[in-house]
C-alpha cells in the first residue's frame, strides 16, 4: 500500500513539475525579449543574467518619439480595428442568411469559404500586387500603399474563420426566436438587430477580437502591399532587423510594443482562442 | 460544454462509388482529373518532354483518363 | 416561407469581398502564369509563352529544393507537436489546482504576432548574448550558431515552430479527449485491455477526426511559413531554411520577374491544394465511418 501511495505522490510531483517547465519555457523568450528591451546595447553584451537591474527607458521612448514609428502604430490599430470591425459585420450578415434561409448552393458557398483561407499567402503576393498596382485604380489613386487596401485584404483570411466561426453561433440561437417575433409583427431587419445581435454578442465580441488580433499580426502583405504611408507596426519590426542590424534594445523594444494589444485581449479570448483556430470545430 | 467534430463541408455528399476508393460527385471527378492533368503535365514536362515527345501527348493522354474518370470514377 | 432575396443581399457583401481579394487574385495568377511579364524589361506587356514559365520551373532546383525542404520541415513539426500535444492533453485531461493558471500562460503563443515570435527566437539565439548559445557553450561546450550551421539554423526553426503552435495542438485534442465517451475505455480496460491497448484500439480510432483537423489545420500553416523564419533566420545560413513562402517572398518577388513568379505561386498553390484535399478526403471518410 504504502509504494502504491509513494506512485500516486510521485505522479503529482511529475504532473507540476512537467506543467512548472512548460511554463518557464512558454514565457522564457517573451520574458527575455522584454529583459532585451530593458538593457542598452553595452549592457546587453555584459555576462547574460535574466534579471532586470536597471530599465534603459530610451529603447522605447525612442521609437514611441519618432513621428515615422508612431505612424506605424496608429496604420496598424486603423487597419486592424477596421478589418475587426468589416469581418464581424459581413459575418454577422452572412450566417445570418446562412443560417435561417435554406439558399441553393449555399452549403457549397459556406464551404468556399474556407478555401480561401487555406491559401498559402505567398502563393496570392504576386496576383494581390500586380491587381493592387496595376489593376484597382482611378487616376493616380490606386489600393496599393493604403490602409483600405490592407482591411480589404485582410478579409481574404479572417472573413472565412469569421464566418465558420459565426455560423456555429447563429445556428445555437433557435429559429423560434426569430418566428415569435415574427409573429408579433417584427420585420426581418428588427429580427436582426433585436433578437439575434443581442444574442450572439459573446460570440461577435469574440470574432471581433480574434480577428482584429490576426489583423495586427499580419506581416506579410503590410510588407509588400505598402511602401511609406500605410505600414503597419509589424512591418516596422521587421525593419529594425534589416535597417539598423544591431540595435537589439530598441527592436525587442519594438516587439514588446507589437504583442501588447494581443496580451490584453488574450484574458478575454483565452477560452475561445482554440475554437478561434480550429474555425469553431473544437468547442469547449 | 466541450464539443469537438472534425472540420468536413456541410453539403450532404450525395456521391456514388466508382472505382476511384472514395464517393464522389460529378465536381469531385472534375477536379481530381485536373489535379492529376497538372501533376502528370509537370512531369512529363521535367521526364519525357527533353526525349523529345511533345506535352501535348500527356494532355491527350489526361484527356481520355479525365473522361474515364467523370464517367466510370 | 421568406423571400430568398433578402438572404442573397445579406449573404452577397461577403461573396463580393473574397471574390474581389480571393478569387479574382487566382483567376488573374493563371493568366499570368502563362505570360512572360516583367515591366522593366524591354518590352513591358505580356507576352503569350504557354507552359514555357513551368518548364523552366521543374527544372529550378532552387525552387524544388525549397519545396523539399518545406514539406520536410512541415513533417518534422506535425509529428513533434502532435506527439507532444497528445502527451500534454493526457496529463491534462485531469483537474487538479493550478491547472486553470497553467492553460492560460499556455496559450500565450498563439497571440503573439508570428514577426515577433521570430523577433523573440532570434534574440533567444544571437550569439553574444542570446540565453541558448550562452548555455550550450557553458555546460555542454557546444557551439551553437544558427548564422553558421544549417543543421543549428534547422533546429531552432523546428523548436520555434513547437513553441508557438504545440499549445494549440494540445488544447485541441484535449477538447477531443474530454468529449469521447468514458465507457468504452473503462469497460476495455475491466476486460482486461492493457492502457496501451485501449489506447491504440480505442482512444486513437475515436480521436481520429479531431486528430485529422488537427494535423489539416497545422499542415496548412506549417506550408505557408513566412514570417517566423523571415525573421529568425531570413532564410540561411545560406538556404537552409529557405521555405517555399520564403523563396518567394524574398528571391521571386523583388526580381519583377512577374510570369515566373505566378507561375511558382500557382505551383505552390497546387501542392498545397492536393495535401489538403487528401487530408479532407481522409477527414470525410473517418467522419462518415463515425456517423
Amino acid at each position: 500500500m504504502k509504494t502504491a501511495r509513494w506512485k500516486k505522490a510521485l505522479g503529482w510531483i511529475g504532473l507540476y513539475a512537467l506543467w512548472i517547465f512548460l511554463t518557464l519555457f512558454t514565457v522564457l523568450p517573451i520574458y527575455w525579449m522584454f529583459v532585451v528591451s530593458s538593457r542598452s546595447r553595452v549592457q546587453l553584451f555584459d555576462a547574460p543574467t535574466l534579471l532586470i537591474r536597471s530599465f534603459y527607458v530610451q529603447n522605447y521612448t525612442g521609437p514611441l518619439s519618432d513621428p515615422v514609428f508612431q505612424r506605424y502604430l496608429w496604420n496598424s490599430l486603423y487597419t486592424a480595428v477596421g478589418n475587426a470591425l468589416l469581418v464581424t459585420i459581413l459575418a454577422l450578415f452572412a450566417t445570418y442568411a446562412l443560417s435561417r434561409w435554406r439558399l441553393p448552393g449555399a452549403d457549397n458557398i459556406f464551404f468556399w469559404t474556407i478555401t480561401n483561407r487555406m491559401a498559402p499567402p505567398a502563393a496570392f503576393l504576386l496576383p494581390i500586387f500586380l491587381l493592387y498596382t496595376q489593376v484597382f485604380k482611378i487616376g493616380d489613386w490606386s489600393l496599393f500603399d493604403t490602409q483600405l487596401g490592407l482591411i480589404l485584404l485582410y478579409c481574404v483570411f479572417n472573413l472565412p474563420f469569421a464566418i465558420w466561426l459565426m455560423k456555429g453561433i447563429m445556428d445555437g440561437i433557435p429559429i423560434e426566436l426569430d418566428e415569435a417575433a415574427s409573429v408579433d409583427g417584427a420585420g426581418q431587419w428588427t429580427i436582426l438587430w433585436r433578437v439575434i445581435v443581442p444574442l450572439a454578442a459573446p460570440g461577435l465580441a469574440i470574432t471581433f477580437i480574434l480577428s482584429l488580433i490576426f489583423a495586427w499580426n499580419e506581416y506579410l502583405f503590410a510588407a509588400t502591399l505598402t511602401s511609406v504611408n500605410a505600414r503597419t507596426i509589424t512591418t516596422g519590426l521587421a525593419e529594425f532587423v534589416t535597417v539598423t542590424g544591431t540595435n537589439w534594445g530598441q527592436m525587442a523594444a519594438v516587439a514588446t510594443i507589437s504583442i501588447l494589444p494581443a496580451l490584453v485581449f488574450l484574458i478575454f479570448v483565452q477560452r475561445y482562442i482554440v475554437t478561434g483556430l480550429t474555425f469553431g470545430a473544437v468547442k469547449e | 460544454m466541450t464539443e469537438a467534430k472534425p472540420i468536413q463541408a456541410p453539403v450532404e455528399h450525395k456521391g456514388r462509388r466508382g472505382f476511384l476508393p472514395i464517393e464522389t460527385n460529378t465536381f469531385d471527378r472534375v477536379f481530381i482529373s485536373v489535379v492529376i492533368w497538372i501533376g502528370a503535365s509537370l512531369l512529363w514536362m521535367r521526364f519525357i518532354e527533353p526525349l523529345g515527345l511533345s506535352v501535348w501527348i500527356c494532355t491527350v493522354l489526361c484527356i481520355i483518363l479525365g473522361v474515364w474518370i467523370v464517367k466510370k470514377g | 416561407m421568406r423571400s430568398n432575396r433578402l438572404g442573397w443581399t445579406l449573404l452577397t457583401p461577403s461573396l463580393v469581398v473574397l471574390g474581389i481579394v480571393g478569387f479574382l487574385p487566382f483567376l488573374f495568377v493563371v493568366w499570368v502564369g502563362f505570360h512572360d511579364w516583367n515591366i522593366f524589361a524591354a518590352t513591358r506587356g505580356m507576352i503569350w509563352t504557354g507552359a514555357n514559365n513551368y518548364r523552366r520551373l521543374v527544372f529550378d532546383q532552387e525552387f524544388l529544393d525549397a519545396l523539399w525542404r518545406t514539406l520536410a520541415y512541415t513533417v518534422t513539426v506535425v509529428v513533434i507537436e502532435l506527439s507532444l500535444g497528445f502527451l500534454l492533453a493526457q496529463t491534462l485531461t485531469r483537474q487538479f489546482p493550478g491547472r486553470a493558471f497553467f492553460r492560460t500562460i499556455y496559450v500565450l503563443p498563439l497571440v503573439v504576432a508570428p514577426i515577433a515570435v521570430g523577433a523573440t527566437w532570434r534574440l533567444m539565439v544571437i550569439p553574444g548574448f542570446g540565453p541558448i548559445p550562452y548555455f550550450l557553450e557553458r555546460w555542454f561546450g557546444i557551439e551553437y550558431r544558427i548564422g553558421t550551421y544549417a543543421s543549428h539554423a534547422w533546429a531552432t526553426a523546428v523548436l520555434m515552430d513547437v513553441w508557438h503552435w504545440t499549445p494549440f495542438v494540445t488544447l485541441t485534442l484535449l477538447a477531443g479527449l474530454t468529449a469521447i465517451p468514458k465507457e468504452p475505455l473503462e469497460q476495455a480496460m475491466v476486460d482486461g485491455a492493457n492502457r496501451w491497448q485501449v489506447f491504440r484500439h480505442l482512444t486513437i480510432p475515436m480521436m481520429m477526426p479531431v486528430i485529422l483537423t488537427v494535423v489539416f489545420i497545422r499542415m496548412m500553416d506549417a506550408l505557408r511559413v513566412v514570417d517566423e523564419v523571415y525573421m529568425l533566420t531570413n532564410g540561411g545560413p545560406g538556404t537552409a531554411t529557405t521555405f517555399i513562402g520564403l523563396h518567394i517572398f524574398r528571391v521571386v518577388f523583388p526580381k519583377t520577374d512577374y510570369g515566373y513568379g505566378s507561375a511558382m505561386s500557382l505551383l505552390v498553390l497546387y501542392f498545397t491544394i492536393v495535401l489538403c484535399w487528401l487530408l479532407f478526403v481522409a477527414l470525410s471518410n473517418v467522419g462518415k465511418q463515425k456517423a
